[in-house]
């Protein structure tokens, strides 16, 4: 119930009696278990047909759909979870209002660049001087309650991230330049592990909220309609530190992702087969991993740290119990 | 029309209200289990439940057959099991919930007699003891019932829940991570 699937190769899916059969353009079939699935990820060519989509639905597996440039394309989702008119109307109301919006969002931002300054703490204190970068971000969180609005607010998130990517430069050996975030298409490796790993968080994300009966698409740092799923934009900014960036840290780091992983193009350097495989191989395990969790008294993975935080929200829009955004505790 | 049994009885007998409000019996029983549970079921604050342990009100439902029972009725708010002999069963399902079976029992028996006019005697069947007990419908239990009524009332129409106390039935409950994070 909480794998996901990641199918690279061109070929075609299907139902196959009570399993997902994937056959690649090359001949090959492999099989996928419909119980274990969370979701299913297409990086390749896919043709898939109705028969397959409400076997999905039916048993609330989500298709994540990347495209040219490793894009996320949009999502098929399963039709379960989806009917909460209530739950729908509150978090428009929270929209609507002013005051709601604004301490939601900055929540959000708080979330954010504590998850950005755990990192730079955990880098700082090992030898790298980062000292100047925590004090940056200890200043924009400052700023965070005298913001009058959501451009404000966007705008100390901003400056916020722009000192913590000043970082990367200082974590990342030579050969992995790094001169700031761009984003499509990414002129460099790094910016094409991020984009790549940002993605994946994102959808995850998009999986996360979709079970809670959640609509994607009413957020609240983020502008409805800036992407198709905002709120998953919301949620995934508080994440990516956690998910994404370490993790790109740690592969470039070891040396378990090198120069040869990607494949440069005009203007565009995206990561080559290889180098997805093994980014997603250690994306995934980092979603299986699990922390105590301080509340619940037990050990929760990370990717169920996605969906409490959709709770999360949830409770908060429906019983107006306070929401605080998810700060790495440890 | 302001008290929330003469409403309810109102309802029950199909008059036209502005306001129905309706109470079935595992209203009742969550009322006694948790008011929290109670408020979130009131509110159809469903969360994914393939994922979170057993709801309690499946398990509740389904447990109710172990006895046998001739008859099962449905009458407006309540559906109810009947014995052969036309006394209303109702199954304790397990023993930490006792007095929440008890009072669904009785509040059959109160609607029975409040809403009908019909006076039946209960039994609260405890089928892996294999032990019955009688319940009948006293001034007391009436007393309990209608103030029960009263309090889910007040619970279902706030506007928040109450807040979250920890229970033993918490570890089982649907909603656990939902009040716990
Ligand atoms: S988890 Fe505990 S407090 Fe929350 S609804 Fe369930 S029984 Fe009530």
């Amino acid at each position: 119930m909480d794998k996901n699937y990641h199918i690279f190769s061109d070929g075609r899916i299907e139902r196959s009696e009570d399993t997902i059969r994937l056959e690649t353009a090359d001949g090959e079939k492999k099989h996928i278990p419909v119980e274990h699935a969370e979701a299913i990820y297409l990086h390749g060519q896919i043709d898939y047909n109705t028969r397959l989509m409400s076997f999905l639905n039916d048993h609330g597996v989500a298709v994540h759909v990347f495209g040219w440039n490793d894009r996320y394309a949009g999502s098929l989702m399963p039709e379960r979870g989806q009917t909460s008119g209530r739950t729908v109307v509150e978090q428009v109301r929270a929209y609507d209002d002013p005051e709601q919006r604004q301490s939601l969002a900055a929540s959000f931002v708080r979330g954010s660049i504590h998850n950005m300054r755990t990192n730079v703490t955990y880098y700082d204190s090992r030898e790298y001087k980062l000292g100047g970068v925590i004090e940056d971000l200890d200043d924009a969180t400052a700023r965070i309650g005298d913001t009058a609005d959501i451009s404000e607010l966007m705008g100390v998130e901003a400056t916020a991230r722009r000192a913590y990517y000043r970082t990367f430069e200082a974590v990342l050996p030579n050969s992995f330049a790094f001169d700031g975030r761009e984003y499509n298409p990414p002129p460099n490796p790094v910016n094409a592990l991020i984009s790549f790993g940002n993605s994946m968080v994102y959808a995850n994300c998009v999986s996360a909220i979709r079970a809670t009966a959640l609509d994607p698409t009413i957020s609240y740092l983020h502008e409805p309609g800036e992407r198709r799923y905002s709120l998953s934009l919301d949620i995934a900014d508080l994440f990516k530190p956690v998910l994404t960036d370490r993790l790109l840290f740690r592969l470039v780091n070891r040396k378990q992702i090198s120069r040869d992983d990607f494949r440069d193009e005009v203007g565009s350097c995206l990561l080559n087969e290889e180098g997805r495989t093994t980014f997603l191989k250690e994306f995934e395990q980092t979603l299986e991993r699990t922390v105590e969790h301080p509340t619940l008294n037990r050990k929760v993975s990370y990717q169920y740290l996605l969906r409490l935080e959709a709770y999360k929200l949830k409770k908060h829009l429906l019983t107006g119990e306070s929401y605080d955004s998810f700060k790495r505790w440890w | 029309m302001s008290d929330p049994v003469s409403r309810l009885v109102a309802t029950a007998q199909g008059d036209a209200i502005d306001d129905p409000f309706r109470v079935t019996g595992v209203m009742m029983q969550y009322y006694y289990v948790c008011e929290r549970e109670l408020w979130f079921e009131s509110r159809n604050v469903e969360i994914d439940r393939e994922n979170a342990s057993v709801a309690r009100g499946a398990r509740v439902d389904e447990s109710s057959y172990g006895e046998r029972s001739q008859e099962n009725l449905r009458l407006g708010m309540i559906a109810l099991d009947l014995l052969e002999d036309g006394r209303v069963v109702e199954v304790k399902p397990s023993s930490t919930l006792t007095e929440p079976a008890r009072m669904q029992l009785s509040y059959y028996l109160w609607y029975l007699d409040r809403v009908l006019g019909v006076e039946r005697e209960g039994v609260l069947a405890h089928p892996t003891e294999r032990r019955r007990e009688d319940v009948s419908l006293d001034d007391d239990r009436r007393d309990k019932v209608e103030s029960a009524i009263r309090g889910i009332h007040a619970v279902v129409t706030a506007d928040s829940p109450p807040e979250a106390t920890e229970k033993p039935y918490c570890e089982s409950c649907a909603y656990h991570d939902f009040c716990w994070i």
